[in-house]
This record gives structure tokens, sequence and C-alpha cells, in this order.
């Protein structure tokens, strides 16, 4: 597949749960009360628990590796949390294709909540073998 | 005002200073459970790391007591991650942390701290294979 400008990548939705939410802390070792005790979370201001900021990185870097597949190698990946997410909503990961400069491809990916408001924005650099 | 103001002057001294390396080995045990976590089935994650499985090896921000004299919670503001080779089970990796900044600013809702760390993670042969810079903010 040619690869070029302005395409769009193969969206990948998340249905996080709050099971999911106890299953990264745990995996991670995060183990920040805000993403799995509603009190806790409460009482610092926010709606309740709240996903991991690099959990959704994490939904981000699997919407990457699954378009790139063995293609190439990723080079650089950064993203920005623009919001915060609760869990029980589906999350749905989108990306399109920013640049291509010979073999290394820019795109650009982001994670927009069930209201379409984008609450981690991306990019992530490729290396085309 | 002053109470925060050496809140910042503390963490600032920390800036550029090292914290204690971390070595930990790439399980395969792990990286399982740390794509199962993320729910990406990948197969390619029985034989390397999924890309941001280096922030389960080691702690991603140095435990800072006094920042959290500052506001009421952490917030992750975002992180850059940069591969240099890939991360394979097996592997040995060390982590080591420094804080790269730290300043304030005011948001909408109030003044936030915000605190840049830098981790350098390197193999069992001394290869650099990704370096992660993250940006955590205290509101």
């Amino acid at each position: 597949m040619n690869i070029a400008a302005g395409q769009d990548i193969p969206e990948l939705v998340k249905h996080p749960t709050t099971r999911q939410l106890v299953q990264y802390a745990g995996a991670q070792g995060d183990f920040y009360e805000i993403h799995y005790d509603q009190t806790y979370a409460k009482g610092v201001g926010l709606p309740g628990v709240i996903l991991h900021g690099l959990l959704k990185a994490a939904f981000l870097g699997q919407l990457v590796t699954d378009w790139l597949g063995d293609r190439g190698t990723l080079k650089n990946f950064e993203v920005t949390y623009r919001g915060i997410d609760t869990p029980a909503h589906p999350y749905r990961c989108r990306g399109r294709v920013k640049r291509v400069d010979g073999t290394e491809v820019e795109l650009e990916v982001w994670g927009e909540n069930h209201e379409g408001q984008r609450t981690t924005l991306g990019t992530a650099t490729v290396e085309i073998r | 005002m002053t109470a925060t103001t050496s809140v910042i002057d503390r963490l600032r001294a920390r800036i550029g200073v090292d914290g204690a390396p971390v070595t930990a080995p790439v399980e395969a045990g792990h990286v399982k459970r740390f794509a199962a976590a993320i729910g990406d089935p990948n197969p390619r994650w029985t034989k390397e790391a999924p890309p941001t499985f280096l922030v389960a090896l080691a702690p991603v921000s140095l435990h800072l007591t006094e920042a959290e004299e500052y506001g009421q919670g952490w917030l992750n503001g975002g992180n850059r991650f940069e591969y240099f080779a890939p991360v394979l089970i097996g592997d040995e990796i060390t982590a080591t942390g420094r804080v790269a900044d730290v300043y304030e600013k005011s948001g909408s809702s109030g003044d936030l701290l915000f605190i840049i760390f830098e981790t350098n993670y390197v193999n069992q042969e001394g290869v650099v294979v990704a370096k992660l810079r993250g940006t955590m903010i205290r509101r």
C-alpha cells in the first residue's frame, strides 16, 4: 500500500471499563487512587475515576502499530492530554498521514471521547523499510 | 505564596540531578499482562514490548514529596517517547530519571505547577533504547 499525506488510518475504538483501569494500574504499577477509588477521585475535584493518560497513550500506540504492521519502525511518539476521560464510554482513536519525507512518515493521531472531543492529541514518526 | 515559592525553589534545585537508576528485566509474563491490560492482542508482543511498556519497568517520575505540598493532585500533561532500538523480551533495562524543568503557570482554574521529567532507558548491552519526556502537573 502506498502511503501518502492526507490518508486516514483505520480507526480503533476502545471500550475502557473500571476493571480495565485496575488491570492497567497493576500492569503499569501506577497505583494513584484517582484511577480506581471513586471517593478519592471526587475528593480531588474529579467527576469520578479517570483513565490513566498513559493508557490513552497505549491505545494510540496500538492504533499506530496496527496500521504500521511489519512495514517499519516507530521512532518517535508524542501525546498531549487535553482533557480527562471516564470509563464506560467508548474511546475512539483516529489518525491520518501528515507528512511523507522519503522513508520517514509522520502521523497525526488523536483520541476522541463519546462527545467527539479530542482529549488526547499525538504525533508518531515512523521509518518505513 | 511564600510556602509555594519555596516548594518551587526546592524542586528547581533538583533540575538535572539523576535519580537512582532502576534496573528491571523485560519479562514475558509482564509484557503479556501489560498487553492484556491495554487490550492489544497483537502477537508481536510475545517477542517485543509495545511502545509504552517502558513506563511499566520503572516509575516514570521521581517521587517528589515536596511537590505534594503544592495543589491537591497530579495530572499527566503529556509524554514523548523517542525510540532508538527495539525492547525485546529477555532484555534487562536500566532506567535513569531526572527532573528536567519546573515552572508555574496560571490557568483558568488557578495556578498550576509543571514538572518535566526525563528518563533514559539503556539495555544490557549499554545501548540507549529509548528516552521519555513527561510533563506532570500539580493542580
